[in-house]
Order: C-alpha cells, then structure tokens, then sequence
C-alpha cells in the first residue's frame, strides 16, 4: 500500500505523458505509416504551433482556443510547404524526403529561433486549470489531468476518423495500393498534399496543446522527434492503436519506470526499446520459418 | 567576399591607424616622456578586439546578453578602451570547440587583435585559448570556465562551476533546518555545480536527503518531466531542495516543483535556474526561489546604478542578466589594462597588465582575478525571486561567503 502510494504520482503522470507523446506522434506516424513520406521536420511543426498557441494566449479561455486554431492553422501550413518539397521526389524512397524535410527543419528552425528568440516561450494557460487537484493526499496539475481528457478524446476521433469515415477509408486504401487509388480518379499530388497537411494540422495541435508541457523553446523540436519516432517504431508506423500503446508504455517507462529505479533512469527507455525490438525481430523471424517450412512438410 | 571586404577596410583602418600613430609619436615625442598617461589619450590609434559569442546553435539564447554587455560598454565609453578607438570584430562560436578554431585563426593571423573577449561554452576554451596561447594574445572570459593546463593568457569574469554550491552548502547546512535534497543534471557541468555544493554543505555539517546520501542526476538534456524525480522528496524528509538547472531544464523543474508534492519544501538553487529568459518562461511558479550569484540587479553602488540604468534604458526596462555584467566587467577590465599598457598596446603587454590590475570595482562589487586560476575572488549574494513592481526579480536578501582560489 505504501509503494502504491509512493508511486500514485508518477502512475498518472506517466498516463498524462504517454498520451501528450501519443498526440505528439500521430502526425509522423500518419504521414510515415500511410503517405511514406519521413517527415525529419516534424519537430520543427510541432515547436511551431507551441510557439503560435503561446504568442496568441494571454491566459483567457477564448485566446487559448484561439492560440489552438492559430496552431492548427499554422501547422497545416508547414505541412503545405512539405508537400510541396516532397512531391517531386515520389517514388525515389525515403533517403532523399528525410534529406530534405531535415533541410527544411533546419530552415525552419532558423525562423522559429529568429522570430521568438532564443529562449524559452513563456506559455499561459487559463487560470481555471493552472492550479492543483488533490487527490489521495497528493497534488497534480489540473491541466495535465484536463490534457489526458483532451487526448484520450483525440485519440478516439482519430481512429473513428481512420477506421470508420470515407476519407479514413481512403487513407488506409493508399497505404495499401496507391496506384489503384489513382485509377480511382483521386490525383496522387492531391492525396499527398492532403495526408500532408493533415499531419502538419495534427503536429500543429499537439504543439499548442503540449506547450505547457513541453516548449516552445530552441531544443523542443529535436526532443518531440526523438520521442515521437520512439513511439512510431515500437507501435509499427501507421497503426493508431499500436501508435497509443507504446506511447503509454514510453510515458510509463519514463515516469512510473525512474520512480521505482531512478538509477536507471538514463538507460530504462532506450533499453526496454532495444528489448522490445529484439523480440520482436526474433518473433518475425520465427514466423518466417514457419511459413518457409510449411510447403517442405506437405509432401512427407 | 564579405570578409575579404571587410579585412581589407580593417588592412587601410590599420594603415591610417598606424601611420596616425607614427605621426602622433614624431610630435609629441618630447611630451610623453613627461606624461605617458595623457599620451595614450591624446595618441588614438585604433585597436581591434575580438569578441567571441554564440550567435547561432545551441547557445544562441546565451550569446546575444555577452555581446550586448561589452558594446554597452564601449556605448558609454565613447567607443574607446584604454583610450584608444575600437574596432569590434565579432566572431560565432556557434555550438562551441572546434567550429570555433577558424574564427580565433582569423582573429589572430589576419585581424591581429589585440585580445579576445567572450566565450560561452566550455569546449570553445578548451579550442581556442592554446592557439590564442601560443600567439601572446590574452583572452578575456565571460561564460564557463573548465579547468585549463595553462591559464597565462586566460582570464574569467564570471566563477568556477563550483563556486555558486560552494557558497550555498555552509549556508543551507546552517538554515535549512533538516537534510537537503539535491538535484542535479547528468553531465560535466552538473557535476562541477553539485560537488562544489555537496562539498562545503558536507564540511559545514549537513546531511543529504537523498537515497543512499548522494545527489540525483537527471538524465541530460532527455529529461523534459520531472515529476517522478520530485514524487520522492516529500517522503525523504527533506527540509529544502538544492538544485543547478540552466535553460529549458530550468523552466521545466520548476515548474514542475510548483505543482508538485513537494511545493511546500523551499527550493534553493545556483541563480541562472531564475536568470533572465528562465524566469520570463518560469513565471509565478518561481516565485520564492532562493538562489546564490555573484550579482544581483539591486546591489546598491555607483558602479551597479551606472550598468543597470544603461541596460534598462537599452533593452525595454528588462534587468539586466549576470551574463552581461560578465561582459560588461571583461570591456572595463580590457579598458583599464589598455590604458596601463601604455601609448603602443601589444597583446602581451596588455596581458602582463592585467595580471597586475589588482582591485576591480564592478557593478557586483569590488573583486579581484586570482593569482593562480586568474578566476575572480568574490562575494556571492542570497538572492530571493519577488515581486518587484509589476514583474518578478531577483531581490538580494543578503550576502554569502566570498570565494574564489
């Protein structure tokens, strides 16, 4: 009862940090996983719509969703300009798209740290969720608990949005066969401009959403891609569900995990994700035995 | 092409320099045996001083205070260091080290400086003081000092990274009433800082809170949540936290601490966690925070209203942050061994003055280099974050030990 009590906190903080990772990841892993685009500026959008929210909200409920539209607004314009830079290499792989979203994140973050300057964003949340809740003799802050409603909200959208919609049913049908998709009579450039500025809009969001969290400053790019390409590779790219599991899994990992062995810390994230990929190509490589196996057992 | 445009206006600004210099030589050379000092105020000739800053990559939060600082000084000084004219050569260090080698090579083989101020980070030292070193060409500086094999031509205006916890340690060990909990973060720097603490809070009797009596390091820069850090501390028994944060760290942990359980334990800290941009980011949640400086904007002297009137009128009403007065203490220090160099300036001559410079009088207060690390021997304020006026400050609350070796 007592390591229960001792590790409250960091439980539920590890829930409020998997999901901002989780809101953080989805549009690298919608752009990566279905429009195979490797988007290495998607740091850069998110800082982006931290910096639009943060410059917009002077602590106000109506500036702080308007500062979230300004954020969605602005990250969707990134991803147009990202559309428009990796379009002419379809179709070549993904070196060339990571080179040049990478230039492009440079660029970008050149603006972002000439505009805002070099040091960290002061951000201003509504006065009615800067506080603290008690619960069971601890204190949280309220905005995290409203950022886990928030999210775990998005979250459902999303796979409604992908799962059960006619434009999720396209997505998913061009991630499968992108040339029958166009023999459908939607343009290729239109579904990549589209996918594109989708995830821009999502990075966007999750940047004014996760301001108070983390950023906007000069590292929070670099930090939100490192995390986010964590999360897209232990939850495979493109899957919504997946995407959600590992991104708790990290933010446990990374709370609940330095709680009970804090020495371990600098090493409990990378670590579980060189076990969990370990297993997982071991597995593979077991199921592509027994597939290959299988036509050699028939004829004894 | 915009360099070599420039260097060739350097090359004729030499010339005339020189040749002005000459002819100020043949006529007063019956004077200046006489008078050396109003010689080398009457005899302008132009000097070059390199200025090396971070004005991009991961420092470049830190560079514009260092620059702005030494040409607020030149500003008020009428553009003149030990009497002569100067012509400021800025140079990037951009992530510091090696990227820093070039711009110091030109400084030194084409632009002939006289010496080179600034510095931010540590590995650009390391890079740059064994060339500047060999040339006879002191360095002037105004960021992290590490420890150097030869500190002839070096010279620190701010502190060594374990003066600000060697400061607090005795003071916390006297006043925090019970353990001290200390954070740190997992790199050089952040060992430095926390030993410089744990060191003297240990000798003046205090005990860690910490499991196992050491301090926490948090993995660097990875940490972004420290929550699960902090969840620990209440339960310890710890009576106050001590903690080094710089930047976004900084923001993040106390932030984090505000609205933690540990809100109620009183957080003390080395003072850049509450420095200029920091505490602009940190807002109210930093209010309380007790730290340990070398300067506070509210020191009351002559010197300090001079430095704090001039920047505030410059830069919005903000006050000014210690890096600057670094910067502004390296363009006084310059100004005054230029002028004891006397009427013909060399980089060696202005090195063996200011060995010799003695008492500093500077807006922290009157310091002076230390003969041996030529580190400044200073006193370190309390420092505590108030409301003052309409924004929040780092008010001096009193005085701590004065350190320096």
């Amino acid at each position: 009862m007592d390591a229960l009590n001792a590790h409250l906190v960091p439980a539920v903080d590890g829930v409020a940090y998997g999901l901002l990772l989780f809101v953080a990841a989805a549009g690298l892993t919608l752009l990566f996983g279905i429009g195979g685009v490797l988007n290495i500026a998607h740091g850069t959008l998110f800082a982006l719509g931290g910096y639009l929210a943060a410059s917009v909200s002077d602590g106000s409920w109506s500036s702080a969703v308007l500062g979230l539209a300004v954020a969605v607004a602005g990250g969707t314009a990134g991803g147009a300009v990202l559309a428009a830079g990796t379009l002419p290499l379809a179709g070549r792989g993904h070196l060339p798209q990571a080179l040049r979203t990478f230039g492009l994140a440079l660029v970008g973050g050149d603006i972002l740290s000439t505009v805002y300057g070099g040091d960290e964003h002061p951000v201003k949340v509504p006065g009615s969720v800067n506080g603290m809740v008690h619960f069971f003799g601890h204190v949280y802050p309220t905005y995290r608990l409203m950022f886990i409603a928030v999210a775990a909200a998005l979250a459902v959208a999303g796979s409604v949005v992908l799962g059960r919609t006619r434009a999720g049913a396209l997505l998913r049908a061009t991630a499968d066969d992108r040339a029958m998709v166009g023999a459908m009579g939607y343009a290729p450039w239109r579904v990549h401009t589209a996918l594109c500025a989708a995830a821009g809009a999502l990075a966007g969001l999750a940047g004014g959403l996760g301001a108070p969290i983390i950023g906007p400053g000069p590292d929070t790019a670099d930090k939100v891609l490192m995390l986010s390409m964590v999360v897209i590779v232990l939850g495979r790219p493109g899957s919504v569900l997946g995407a959600f599991l590992a991104a708790i899994a990290v933010g446990e990992i990374e709370t609940l995990g330095v709680s009970i062995s804090s020495d371990w810390a600098p090493f409990l994230l990378f670590g579980m994700m060189a076990v969990a990929l370990a297993g997982r190509t071991f597995r593979s490589s077991g199921v592509a035995d027994g597939v290959a196996a299988a036509p050699g057992e028939a004829p004894a | 092409m915009f360099s070599s445009h420039v260097s060739g206006r350097l090359r004729a600004a030499v010339a005339i320099g020189a040749v002005t210099a000459l002819a100020a030589a043949g006529c007063s050379s019956d004077k200046s045996s006489k008078s050396g000092k109003d010689s080398a105020k009457g005899g302008d000739s132009p000097i070059t001083i390199g200025l090396i800053t971070a004005l991009s990559g991961s420092n470049k939060a830190l560079g514009p205070d260092h620059l702005n600082g030494f040409k607020l000084y030149l500003q008020t000084h009428g553009n003149k260091l030990g009497g002569h004219t100067v012509n400021l050569d800025v140079g990037d260090e951009a992530d510091g080290g090696a990227a820093a080698v070039p711009v110091a090579n030109k400084m030194l083989k084409e632009d002939k400086v006289l010496a080179i101020a600034g510095i931010v980070a540590t590995p650009t030292i390391n890079a740059v003081v064994p060339l500047a070193t060999a040339a006879g060409v002191p360095v002037v500086n105004t960021g992290g000092r590490p420890t150097v094999k030869d500190p002839s031509h070096l010279w620190t205006m701010s502190f060594m990274s374990t003066d600000p916890g060697g400061a607090m340690g005795p003071y916390l060990a006297q006043n925090a009433g019970g353990p001290v909990y200390a954070f740190g973060p997992d790199y050089q720097g952040g060992w430095d800082q926390l030993r410089g603490f744990t060191d003297s809070f240990a000798k003046a009797g205090g005990t860690l809170a910490n499991d196992g009596g050491k301090p926490t390091f948090t993995p660097f820069p990875a940490t972004t949540d420290f929550t699960p850090f902090l969840s620990k501390v209440k339960a310890s028994g710890a009576k106050a936290i001590y903690s080094f944060y710089t930047g976004s760290s900084a923001i993040a942990f106390v932030k984090n601490w505000s609205q933690s359980d540990a809100k109620d334990i009183p957080l003390y800290a080395a003072g850049f966690i509450t420095e200029g941009g920091a505490l602009k980011a940190e807002g109210q949640a930093a209010n309380g925070i007790i730290t340990s400086m070398n300067y506070s904007p509210d020191i009351s002297s002559a010197a300090n209203r001079e430095f704090v009137s001039a920047w505030t009128q410059a830069h919005d009403g903000d006050q000014p942050p210690a890096t600057a007065m670094y910067s502004w203490d390296a363009a006084s220090v310059l100004d005054q061994a230029i002028l004891k160099a006397g009427p013909d300036p060399t980089p060696q001559k202005v090195n063996d003055a200011i060995k010799a410079l003695g008492q500093i009088n500077s807006p922290r207060g009157t310091w002076q280099l230390s003969p041996d690390t030529h580190v400044p021997v200073q006193k370190w304020y309390l420092r505590k974050v108030e409301m003052d006026g309409t924004a929040l400050a780092n008010v001096k609350i009193g005085d701590l030990a004065t350190i320096g070796s």
